[in-house]
């Protein structure tokens, strides 16, 4: 299964810069296209296309959301045992491993080392085998 | 999305310079896994027979795990196959980090190189498109260096496999490097790399990898991961408590059998390490080239070796890929660089026992240069304790080392020669291809002072304590090799509590009846053969399946996986298929099973004098022909049927 474009499109192209998997080609100012192929169900393309001219892998229609919206890995370091999973599967290696123990014991732990590359596709949340990391819509600091 | 393997490979042509990706049907995966599986399945079917190690025909391939980027545990690891230079027959070599998941990711279960380039190259593949670069800037660098330059310019996705120095110069113990300081070293298929001026393979992609039952995947490794947080006392040992106990191994008449359990206690703590001392007190660890015994190297040499010194320069633990036990570390070292991989067990003993060094700094810093050298620290160390028998004994004399005392102990000179078969300069050159090769070049009875299975240097445990490493060591398709079997693995794989047929090995028993040649002990040495071959196609850590079968649940993973629903025994098979087409492509090449017999100073012919192997014979010719009759390969020559092979769908 894959996204797919609707005539919607205006060719902006800004699901083609936001694509992690180079799944999405077209003309500037022309409908683009997703291989299906490629495409591994991110989402990022349909929270960034303003035309909101995307639909899911089911087929149900993507809205924009403001990136400073986006729901980004939040990791319980308790739980986890630094077996590296999540950052392997992040599409766009926005996590990393510490190059420090954490505080309690010497393993290093994982961070979400550049969160503005995050892409809030959730994939580490789904494969950590010990549901240590859990995807949350960021709170805005007070001031 | 609902499978854990790509289904595609990729075969390089670098005389060519073509990319070809080819799909491989399900059935094959069905019969060998991916990882060494796939590689075997292969080579055995590609390579021309009497094809020349380092000539274009030569495939080598890098093959990552089939269950590698699941929510599995322990399924990191990654194996590097070609035909060997260093031995003429089947080559493989395994390594963990991260590399692994990366080759997955971009689409592929493999990726396979044949023909030899006319300049040094490096190919990049990102999310299955692939192309081969240039590797001008690159070639010459150490291989962490230019593993650093490479993921610079591509970015935190991208991950590179790449040979050191000494790969580019050919030498026939070199492998190739991942992660700033993992190696897959064995079988010399770095060198193999190097002929064809392959400098590195880039991979990066965000291909994603499927399970059939993703719940169930995650249900069974939560279930592991309460066994390898398992509170052990020994925990609470000090290094020291490790060495007693070794002691007490050596002068016990009872032995028990023994539980993973204990074992990963020592890995979460120490790292592989932590066997240091416990190894060299029990006999288990070769001392002065095979030659001497504990009491050559007693507690109070052995204690700077310690492993609890090691561990207070550890600054953080270091998992490969879905390990969540983490017996690697990153190290602050002294002088020029700053940090490092903790050294292995097999490193420290090799650099340091195996020569009589004491000296850990001097330890660290040839790990650390073999590292980035690209050179297999085990056939490097024992090269060296070679030499340095060879001129106690007269047969290279100071004018022949440039001015080197290779005496036992001597670790100044000991590094020098490091540095030269690194340079490949001088008597550097001469033993940059091994102690088997150097003994050949020297000649004057230097062979005796060899110890080699097939061309290749065994690891740091020794056969005379342990007859199974002496089995596997004679008659592995990779000769010398430690990460198959031994009495000690099939104690702690605990196999017979899945597998219907194995023998389980009684609580207590005599120490003497370890030696004691029997049907059961065929048995037990081929079921490690078939489940570490089958393992090492599903890309687990041995490490990770010492903890037992029950507990880091291997053929369940498998099967929620990919919902095939196989037995174990089933999966025993396919392990028994890897085996006998990798014992198939020797013969193909020609090798004679007989012809890699360990040498008969391991054997223990003639037997030793004193320390913990005291007396001790191990007959291999009897155990090697009792392990044949076990796969059902012919027992006087360990060569496979056309019966066998058909039966296994081989041919």
């Amino acid at each position: 299964m894959s996204y797919t474009i609707t005539e919607k499109c205006n060719g902006c192209g800004a699901c083609v810069r936001i694509c992690p998997a180079d799944a999405i080609t077209g003309e500037k100012k022309k409908i683009h296209a997703i291989d299906v192929a490629l495409c591994i169900e991110c989402g990022a393309c349909g929270r960034v296309c303003p035309q909101s001219s995307l639909l899911d892998e089911k087929g149900a229609p993507c809205a924009m959301i403001k990136r400073s919206e986006w729901p980004k890995p939040e990791i319980t370091v308790k739980t986890c045992v630094a077996c590296g999973i999540c950052i392997d599967t992040c599409p766009v290696g926005c996590l990393a491993m510490s190059e420090h123990p954490r505080s309690k014991g010497v393993d290093p732990f994982p961070c979400l080392k550049d969160a503005k590359a995050c892409i809030g596709c959730g994939f580490c949340c789904a494969e950590c085998p010990m549901d240590a990391i859990v995807m949350s819509k960021p709170v805005k600091e007070k001031k | 999305m609902n499978k854990p393997y790509m289904g595609k490979i990729l075969m390089v042509d670098l005389s060519a310079k073509t990319i070809t990706e080819e799909k491989i049907p399900d059935n094959v995966y069905k019969q060998y896994l991916s990882g060494m599986g796939l590689g075997a399945y292969i080579l055995y079917n590609r390579i021309p027979a009497g094809a020349d190690p380092l000539g274009p025909d030569n495939i080598l391939g890098f093959c990552s795990g089939f269950l590698t980027g699941t929510s599995s545990f322990f399924s990191g690891r990654w194996t590097l196959v070609g035909k060997s230079p260093l031995t003429g027959g089947w080559g493989d070599a395994n390594c963990g980090g991260t590399f692994s998941p990366a080759i997955k990711h971009c689409g592929y279960d493999a990726i396979f190189f044949k023909g030899i380039s006319d300049k040094p190259l490096y190919l990049y593949v990102k999310n299955g498109k692939a192309e081969l670069k240039s590797a001008e800037g690159i070639w010459g660098l150490d291989a962490i260096e230019a593993e650093e330059k490479l993921e610079k310019m591509y970015g935190p996705k991208a991950h590179a496999a790449v040979i050191g120095t000494s790969g580019e110069k050919v030498s026939l113990i070199s492998g190739v490097c991942t992660d700033s300081g993992r190696i897959a070293a064995r079988s010399g298929l770095g060198a193999v790399m190097g002929v064809k001026k392959l400098k590195a393979v880039v991979v990066e992609g965000v291909q994603r990898i499927g399970a059939y039952d993703q719940a169930e995947m995650k249900r069974l490794t939560k279930q592991s991961e309460k066994w390898v947080k398992f509170p052990m006392p020994l925990s609470l040992l000090p290094g020291i408590g490790m060495a007693l106990m070794g002691t007490f191994l050596r002068l016990t008449t009872i032995m028990f059998a023994q539980d993973g359990l204990l074992y990963k206690t020592i890995l979460r703590k120490w790292g592989t390490g932590g066997m240091n001392q416990m190894s060299i007190e029990m006999g288990d660890s070769p001392l002065k080239n095979w030659d001497g015994s504990n009491r050559d190297f007693p507690l109070k040499k052995s204690s700077k070796i310690n492993p609890d010194i090691i561990i207070n320069t550890e600054i953080v633990k270091y998992h490969c890929h879905s390990c969540p036990l983490g017996c690697g570390g990153i190290c602050a070292t002294k002088g020029k660089y700053a940090h490092t991989h903790k050294p292995e067990y097999e490193s420290i003993l090799a650099l340091g026992g195996l020569c009589m060094n004491e000296d850990l700094d001097s330890i660290f810093y040839m790990n650390e240069i073999l590292n980035r050298a690209g050179m297999d620290t085990i056939s490097a160390g024992a090269t060296v304790a070679f030499a340095i028998e060879c001129y106690e004994k007269g047969i290279l004399t100071k004018k022949d080392t440039d001015g080197l005392e290779l005496k036992w102990g001597n670790t100044e000179d000991a590094v020098a020669l490091i540095k030269k078969m690194i340079a490949r300069e001088g008597i550097g050159d001469i033993l940059a291809d091994g102690s088997k090769v150097a003994a050949r070049k020297i000649g004057k009875g230097a062979e005796a002072c060899t110890v080699h299975a097939g061309g290749q240097e065994p690891a740091m445990h020794d056969g005379r304590n342990d007859p199974g490493f002496n089995v596997h060591y004679s008659v592995e398709p990779t000769p010398g090799r430690h990460t198959i079997g031994a009495h000690l693995y099939y104690e702690m794989f605990q196999l017979w509590k899945r597998v219907k047929g194995l023998p389980s090995p009684n609580l207590l028993f005599f120490k003497n009846s370890k030696y004691k040649i029997n049907e059961e002990k065929a048995k037990a040495s081929a079921a490690c053969s078939k489940f570490m071959s089958m393992a090492n196609g599903a890309g687990m850590c041995m490490f990770g399946v010492f903890i037992g079968i029950k507990r880091v649940p291997t053929f369940d993973w498998l099967n929620a996986s990919t919902g095939w629903n196989m037995t174990p025994n089933e999966y025993m098979t396919i392990g028994e298929r890897i085996q006998t087409i990798k014992q198939a492509f020797n013969v193909k090449h020609g090798i004679e099973p007989k012809n890699n017999f360990i040498s008969a100073r391991a054997q223990g012919n003639p037997p030793q004098k004193e320390g913990a192997n005291k007396g001790r014979f191990v007959d291999v010719e009897k155990l090697a022909a009792d392990y044949w009759k076990e796969f059902g390969w012919d027992s006087a020559t360990g060569k496979p049927s056309e019966e066998t092979l058909q039966k296994l769908g081989i041919i």
